[in-house]
């Protein structure tokens, strides 16, 4: 068996690469939006904001689960997808997730009303309550790269990087929609807070950068499949939105603007889109950058 | 019982096509869709250029990429080794289709069952019928034409090929033709570094 070409070879009956078509724009923003969701539920979490723990909840309980029903095939029968947590990591995300709305949701009502006193229930449920929903919540964050990773032939995706870069993803995304939503209630009373926050999404948006550099270098040296998706990536047609969108806006630009401008309330404003449009922007790309490996060539030997 | 599986005898395939058009035939196939096919390679430097034909269908993994990651269970393997999908159970969440590494799932789009083969919106009767055993949304593949080897038939693309570059039969059973040609010929599965015990072959 010979090396093979790399080229597009598209629906053609021919050898050769060809573009992963099944997980499309729609899948793209449920996983952005579950991630986000958890993402800034888990840091509102760690701040006991109640209105970051809501919205995040709702981000991953309204939105994640319209673009999951809009892409799915059947979505009458989409609760079919929780039956097989012993093999399939969509099916434990969704226990994850319902775990997560269940808990969070429960612990959120005990913030706002002190169930503990209020039923008599003592602080080691509470405790045990809380500690489910943040763990659920982390589940949420990385799942969806777990499913991702298991998909052998796509290269670009075929990494322990893709769990890593979600849960990294998401908690820059919470870390800086926390910072924003909280900045005249819960960091007025302590601007500590703020400024400790601030610089969490620095060194996210570094970690974010590097586990980003990994991903294409890792898809690049891994197969002819990965060299495809880093060069569409990087010099083909999904150049400009990856290194304008993702990288340009997505982690430099926020980076700059929140260490140049500390404490203004309109450039954490601008971080937080920016960060958010190259995270979106983000996901996007990794689907429609993901490629087969081509078919094994029995060309004879020279 | 039986461990079915399938070679190619690339030595024999002229690239005619007329198995995917049997394939097509048989399992009332959509404009668009396919099952199997032959794909080609050209390769060497002009004069001295050559063509290879290599057939691809569903390799009926033994270790399945695609059932081990299906939510709903609708993915699943009979005893006789044809890896099977249950349309009532799939969910058409599509990551079989990311799973499979060699991009052999067909997602069954609603547009697709509303136009035929001829290019209009008028089905014939064949599609009109052949069509009902697709469910919209859902994902398909091929299953060795399950229905005619429970008949004790080969699958259609088996019958179809004018030079019997395919050939059909039981792994297990070290007599026969499937087998033979494996044992001797060096039989090689598809991309056998993914590691998912492919039950397909090519020999060469």
């Amino acid at each position: 068996m010979a090396m093979q070409e790399t080229k597009i070879v598209g629906d053609s009956f021919q050898v050769g690469v060809r573009f992963q078509r099944y997980w499309d724009t729609s899948m793209a923003i449920a996983f952005f939006c579950g991630e986000l969701g958890a993402g800034l539920f888990f840091v509102s979490f760690l701040f006991d904001f109640v209105p970051g723990m809501v919205t995040g909840m709702l981000i991953t309980g309204v939105f994640k689960s319209y673009f999951h029903i809009a892409h799915m095939g059947v979505p009458m029968k989409s609760w079919r997808a929780i039956l097989r947590p012993d093999r399939s990591w969509i099916s434990r995300g969704l226990m994850a997730i319902v775990f997560y709305l269940g808990f969070g949701t429960v612990h959120v009502l005990n913030l706002s009303f002190d169930l503990e006193t209020t039923l008599g229930l003592g602080t080691a449920l509470g405790n045990l309550v809380q500690f489910l929903a943040a763990a659920a919540a982390l589940v949420v964050m990385t799942y969806q790269g777990m499913a991702m990773s298991h998909s052998s032939a796509i290269s670009l995706w075929n990494t322990a990087l893709m769990p890593v870069s979600g849960l990294t993803y998401a908690l820059t995304g919470g870390a800086v929609l926390t910072m924003v939503m909280g900045w005249n209630s819960l960091f007025a009373v302590t601007p500590e807070g703020l400024n400790n926050l601030a610089t969490e999404v620095l060194l996210l948006l570094l970690v974010d950068a590097i586990v980003l550099a990994s991903v294409v270098y890792s898809a690049n040296n891994r197969s002819r499949g990965g060299q495809v998706s880093v060069s569409l990536l990087l010099s083909g047609i999904y150049r400009q939105p990856f290194l304008f969108l993702v990288v340009g806006t997505g982690l430099v630009l926020p980076a700059l603007v929140l260490w140049l401008v500390p404490g203004n309330f309109i450039a954490a404003l601008l971080a937080a889109a920016t960060i958010l449009a190259g995270y979106l922007t983000y996901r996007v790309l990794i689907f429609k950058a993901g490629v087969y490996e081509p078919m094994t060539s029995f060309r004879p030997s020279a | 019982m039986a461990r079915y599986g399938m070679v190619f005898d690339l030595r024999r395939c002229i690239g005619c096509n007329a198995c995917v058009i049997g394939c097509k035939q048989e399992n009332s196939l959509p404009d668009g869709m396919f099952f199997t096919r032959t794909l080609s390679e050209e390769y060497g430097v002009y004069p001295a250029v050559n063509r290879v034909y290599i057939p691809t269908l569903c390799n009926h993994c033994e270790d399945a990429p695609c059932e081990k990651v299906c939510p709903s269970g609708a993915t699943y393997t009979r005893d006789d080794g044809i890896v099977m999908v249950d349309a009532d159970k799939c969910i058409g969440c599509g990551s079989c289709a990311v799973a499979c590494p060699y991009d052999q799932r067909s997602q069954v789009d609603k547009d697709l069952l509303s136009h035929g083969l001829f290019g209009t919106d008028e089905l014939t009767p064949f599609e009109k019928d052949g069509y009902q055993r697709f469910v919209p949304g859902t994902i398909t593949k091929c299953d060795f034409c399950s229905e005619r080897v429970d008949a004790g038939l080969d699958p259609a693309c088996v019958v179809t090929c004018p030079t019997d570059a395919r050939i059909f039969g039981d792994l297990d059973d070290p007599a026969s033709k499937a087998s033979t040609l494996i044992r001797e010929r060096d039989g090689k599965p598809p991309m056998p570094e993914l590691k998912t015990r492919p039950k397909v072959y090519y020999v060469d």
